[in-house]
């Protein structure tokens, strides 16, 4: 049998919506989903090599943004690079940078994102690639 | 299987889980059930709660049989049989 996919379009650069992004990352690897990542605008900040361990900002509760952060180390859970890498490891992850969402942050090669990302793409591939799946999330 | 089968089931392989909030238990699962031949009993200890639902989902996806649960102290045994 083939294996599901999964679709997100991943806008968010906050790391409480990528914590969240890596943890159904987690369930979709846990099932061998086939999955491609589709990095926007705010999320192609997230990815650049300068801000991806750097970057603290959260999109929502953010007046409990210490807790939130906080509680995250308590409980040990992977900072979200980790989480996708783990995915990246046990199932079919692709990572593609959307081209105008990378120059936005002036990100013009690969090398100008952490290396999980995989390519630099248009808007095309994403809707060929969401018209296939079997779930598609935008985060 | 029962509560009393279980506790006495000795499993082939033990996942310890109890240190990782979800999904890490269901991860851990995972890449141990690779470890096991088919047929072979794997116990996951996850204090997650969310794992004991998982597991049985999980089990049902894959093609693994779910044996039960057990609940400890702070944490549960999940028992499957690959």
């Amino acid at each position: 049998m083939a294996n599901k996919k999964l679709t997100i379009a991943l806008f968010s650069g906050s790391v409480d919506k990528l914590t969240a992004a890596g943890v159904i990352l987690g369930g979709a690897a846990a099932e061998d989903m086939d999955v491609e990542i589709f990095v926007l605008l705010q999320a192609a900040f997230a990815f650049k090599k300068e801000n991806a361990m750097t970057n603290d900002r959260v999109a929502e509760i953010t007046d409990k943004k210490d807790d939130f952060l906080a509680s995250l180390k308590r409980l040990e859970a992977p900072h979200w690079t980790e989480a996708f890498r783990t995915a990246k490891e046990m199932t079919n992850v692709k990572i593609h940078i959307c081209g105008f969402a990378g120059k936005v942050w002036n990100g013009y090669k690969l090398d100008d994102f952490i290396d999980l990302a995989d390519d630099i793409c248009g808007i095309g591939e994403y809707m060929t690639a969401a018209e296939e799946a079997d779930i598609n999330l935008f985060i | 299987m029962t509560t009393e089968e279980l506790a006495t089931l000795k499993a082939d392989k033990t996942v310890d889980a109890r240190g990782t909030s979800c999904p890490g238990p269901l991860l851990a699962a995972k890449k141990a059930i690779g470890e096991i031949d088919k047929g072979q009993v794997m116990e996951v200890l996850s204090a997650d709660e969310g794992t004991r639902r998982d597991i049985p989902k999980w089990c049902n996806k894959k093609g693994f049989e779910y044996l039960g649960t057990v609940e400890e102290s702070g944490y549960f045994k999940i028992f499957l049989r690959k």
